[in-house]
Parts: C-alpha cells; structure tokens; sequence
C-alpha cells in the first residue's frame, strides 16, 4: 500500500514540474519576476490613466454636472460642439497656436543645435544656460512674461517706447486681440526651443564624423554637408521631437491660462482651456470632456505614429 | 578643419550672444522685480538695477501670505510622488527592459502610450475619482494622481538604461550562482543608480512644476502648491509684482539646483536615452 502512494507522490511532483515547464513556456522564462516588477506599474496605469480615460468617454456621453448623477445622451455633445462657435473658435485657436509655436521651435532649435557644434569655447556653459526655460517652472516663466508684457509697468513696453523710441506708445500685448495670440506663442516658444535644440544635438553629435569627412573630401560645402548628412542623419529624432511637441504644444493650459485666459474675446482660447472653464466655470462635465476628447482620432494617430519612432529608437 | 561644424564662429557667437540674452533675461527681471522697491518699481526708475536693493518683498512674502505653507506642501507632494514613482518606475523598467515574459512588448508600449496622453484629457476623470476615493481637497490626492505622469515617464526613461547595461554582467552573476533578483540588486540596481537618480530628479521637477492636477484638485487656500499658490497673487486687482517675483525667485531655486546637478545626464543620458532616433 506504501509504494503506490510514494509512486503517485512522485508523480505528482513530476506533474508539477512539467506544468511548471508549460508555464515557463507559455509564459516565458523569467515570468514570475517579471510580473511581480512589472505589476505595481501596471496597476498604477490602469489606476490611473486607463480607467480615467474610459470614465472620460464614457462621460463625455452625458449630461454631467459637479455632484449630480451623468445621464446618458449618446453623441449629443459632440453633435452640439460641431456647430458651436466658441468651440469652433477655439480649435482654430488651438492649431494657429500649436503650429506657430512648433515650426519657429523647430526652426531655431536647428539653429541652437548647429551653433553649439561649431568651433566655439564655452560650450556646455552654452549649453547649460539655454536650457533654463525648459527646466524652470512653466507657471513661473508665464508670470515672468505677464509681468515684462505689462502694459504700464511692463519692460517690454518699456524698452520699445522709452529706449529703443521703436514705437510712439506701449502697446497691451495680452490685451488686444491682434497681438494676444502672437503674444502667448512666443512665451510656448521661448519655453519649448530648448528641447528641440539639446534633442538635434545628441542627433548630430551621433553621426559618424567621416560621413561629413568624406563629403568635405568630395567637394560639398557646408550648406551642402547640412543639407545631404545633417538633415537626414537627424530626420528620426526630428520627426519624434516635433509630435512630441505637437502634442505637447496642443494640450498646453499654464500658458494661455495665466496670460489671457483665452481673452480678450476669446482671441486665445484654446482647447485646454476652454475644457477647463466649461468643466469648472459652468461645471458642465460632460460637455467639458467632449470638448478635450473631440480630436482624440487625431491625438490617437499622432500617438501611436510616435509611439512607433520611439520603440524604434530605444530597441536600437 | 573640422568639417561637422557648419557654422562660422563668428555667426555661432553673435546668435548664442542674443539666444542668450533672450534666455535669460526673463529670470534677471524677474530677480531685480524682487530686489526693488514698490516705490521705485512705480516711478520706473533705474529700470535695469534695484536702486536701493531691498528685502521687503521676501519679508513680504514670508511673513504676509501662505508662501511658506505651500512651498511645504509643494515639497511633501513632490517628494513622496518621486519615491513612489522612481520605486515602482525602476521595478517595471527593469522588468520591461530586461526580463522575457508574455505581454513584455505590449506593456513596453502602453507605457510609452501612457506617458504620451495628455493630463488636459485626464484632469476631469481623475479629479472624479479623487472625490471619490475621498481625497478631494487634499495634498494625498496630488500625491495619489502624481504617479500617472511621473511612472510612465521614469519607466520609459529606465527602460533605456537597463537596455544600455551589458548583459553579460548579470548572466556572469547568475553562474556564480546568483538569483535573478540576486543578480539585479547586486550588480544592475549599483550600476543603474545614477540613471535611477536622474530619473528621481527629472520626476521631482515634473511634481515640483505641476499646475492643472493641483489647481483643479485643491481648494483650500492653505493646501495650495507653489504654482498655483503663486498664480493666485495675481487674482486680485492689486498686482503685488514685487513679492510675487519674490515668490517666483524662490520657487525656480530648487529646480535650479536640482538641474545643475542633472546637467550632465539632460545632455548625454536623457536626451539620448528617450529620445534617440
């Protein structure tokens, strides 16, 4: 009677390793740390990201307000934004501002990254400084730039009508509908160059110096070297720096919040903000979702196009 | 010759020149507002220099508003939303990075995906759930939401790291009889602190510099953060320039001295590791 029972032991033991092995197999070989180290983050997300963002589809179906149960409504808040004309505005608003600020961003982040690769001293002192306005508090830059565009105590104002004699009066940069806009794209512009700059950069420092050895060699000059080695050995991290921003640039609140608000007359307003004053100036919810997810087949396509470039960069 | 540089040095002066100054003059102002007088800032005079330079404006701040109970609060959030993060940030980035396991590729890319949603769509969700969960209105809600942007980016950014690190040490290990988990908190955890580090910093002044989450979720005046603490000066009619640059001064400062120390990563590590094409 003993034997069996050890025999049977035995092979339950033995069942148990081989189911092991199934699962090592299925699931791959280093599993079980594998999940254990990856879970808290995955929890985190779903916590945080995943179901928030399913919550906001899902609301953005229904009539909401603060501290009243959603009703269902189906597409109807997206139907009424389609022909509302501060919505309307707004998008407009926010694609004049996304791509005013990423073109001159991109354009002088080029210029910073070929300068800082030219024979010049004082290098990463150079460098160290012109990154300050990525790293620095982006509220604190806004009221930097709300206080210098004051339109009585403000320095710009200052310099162009007292020192400069450039203009015969200060002019209301926030104030006036046809600067406002210009106004807070140079603040996201100010802000944002630097990181398009150190990012070309590292792209630029990473091509081979015999590639601009051998164009030298077969004659090129140096807008020719840009033109056929700089451009395309940086072109990857161009396209991933400029949909970063893009989506960066098109979902920036601080900004236009601390220096118009969207005003005057709506001259600013953008997306962000206009989701935040339906949300929490009319505690319309719903509505309020609609309106930050209404291009979300745009950001979605954004997203995953540079999800793909950076998985790409990072396997190699 | 050095045929990678494009530009004369001539020009790449002159431009650095006015980049420069265009830089840095925003933080100059802002620093000389602080220095001044109401007095003076009013008669604009000796526009460029604080004339005489006075402190009344820190004392101001210090002893006349809630600047001190924010800049706590701004420290508390964002020091335990960085543990929190950086821990369970270089946990996943480890494992992503570096162990093999069904779904591995698909969560390397949900958490890029993550990191690239914008907070302006999760704002309303989130502060839904934070009510929810009871912590409207509190610094633990900050500390609760501060993850969903700062673990996605400080696994991403690790993920790079990890990658960078030869394998062989850890398999070298691992014949010597080490676990795996022996052979990551032995030989890769040592090797990866400074990128942990960096990590830990960069999600520091993400926390630090944080204004939507914190300006939607907090309304009690005295649990304020710094931004929004300091975006409230300007609410009233009365502009306080003066105490308010003062504020600003003292709110760059930590982000500052945390960057000066990064400096060497932002350039190299982190631009090349996150963004390398």
């Amino acid at each position: 009677m003993a034997v069996p029972a050890a025999r049977r032991a035995g092979r339950a033991a033995l069942d148990r390793r081989a189911a092991a092995v199934g699962l090592r197999f299925v699931l791959g070989p280093d599993y079980r740390l594998g999940f254990l180290f990856v879970a808290p983050s995955v929890l985190l997300v779903l916590a945080l990201v995943a179901y928030p963002f399913g919550y906001a589809i899902y609301l953005s179906m229904t009539r909401k307000y603060v501290g009243v149960p959603p009703v269902w409504v189906g597409l109807d808040n997206y139907v009424k934004l389609t022909w509302d004309g501060f919505f309307q505005r707004a998008v407009v608003n926010s694609f004049i501002f996304t791509f005013g600020s990423v073109s001159v961003k991109l354009a002088l982040g080029v210029a910073m990254a070929l300068v800082l690769t030219s024979r010049i001293r004082f290098r990463s002192f150079f460098t160290g400084v012109l990154l300050i306005p990525w790293v620095a508090p982006t509220v604190v830059s806004a009221l930097n730039f709300l206080w210098i565009f004051d339109y009585s105590l403000g320095v710009l104002n200052y310099l162009l009508v007292r020192v400069f004699r450039l203009l015969p009066q200060g002019v209301g940069w926030l104030s006036e509908a046809n600067t406002a806009m210009a106004s807070v794209i140079a603040v996201n512009i100010w802000r944002g160059f630097p990181f398009f700059g150190i990012s070309f950069l590292a792209g630029m420092k990473a091509i081979p110096a015999e590639l601009y050895e051998a164009a030298a060699v077969d004659g090129a000059g140096p807008l020719q070297r840009f033109r056929r080695v700089t451009l395309p050995g940086i072109k990857n991290i161009m396209i991933i720096v400029v949909l970063l921003s893009t989506i960066w640039t098109f979902n920036d609140f601080q900004i236009v919040y601390i220096l118009t608000r969207g005003g005057p007359g709506g001259a600013t307003q953008v997306l962000p903000v206009l989701t935040y004053e339906i949300a929490f100036g009319a505690q319309r919810l719903g509505e309020a979702i609609a309106v930050a997810l209404y291009l979300l087949p745009a950001l979605a396509l954004v997203i995953i196009v540079l999800a793909r470039y950076m998985r790409r960069g990072q396997a190699r | 010759m050095r045929p990678r540089a494009l530009v004369e040095p001539l020009v790449s002066y002159a431009f650095l020149a006015v980049l420069l100054v265009v830089v840095s003059f925003p933080f100059y102002w802002m620093t000389i507002t602080a220095l001044k007088s109401e007095t003076q800032m009013r008669s604009l005079l000796s526009m460029f220099w604080p004339d005489p330079v006075v402190l009344d404006n820190f004392r101001h701040l210090l002893g006349q508003t809630d600047f001190m109970a924010w800049f706590k609060n701004s420290v508390l959030v964002s020091v335990s939303s960085t543990f929190v993060a950086t821990a369970i940030g270089t946990l996943g980035a480890y494992s992503l990075a570096r162990l093999r396991f069904l779904g591995r590729a698909f969560l390397s890319s949900a958490v890029l995906i993550t990191y690239l949603v914008p907070p302006s769509i999760l704002f309303i969700p989130l502060y839904a759930q934070i009510r929810n969960l009871g912590l409207a209105d509190s610094l633990a809600g900050l500390i609760a939401a501060y993850p969903s942007f700062t673990v996605p980016f400080v696994t991403w950014l690790l993920m790079g790291y990890f990658e960078s690190i030869p394998v062989e040490l850890e398999e070298a290990a691992m014949i010597d009889g080490a676990t795996r988990f022996g052979a990551f908190r032995r030989v890769i955890l040592p090797l990866a602190a400074p990128g942990v580090l960096a990590a830990g910093l960069y999600a520091f002044t993400q926390a630090w510099n944080e204004f939507l989450y914190a300006l939607v979720f907090i309304t009690d005046v005295k649990l304020r953060t710094l931004p929004v603490g300091l975006s409230s000066f300007i609410t009233g009619d009365v502009y306080g320039w003066g105490y308010l640059m003062a504020g600003a001064v003292l709110t760059t400062l930590p982000v500052i001295a945390a960057y000066i120390y990064l400096q060497k990563y932002m350039v190299e590590g982190l631009t090349a590791g996150s963004v390398k094409g």
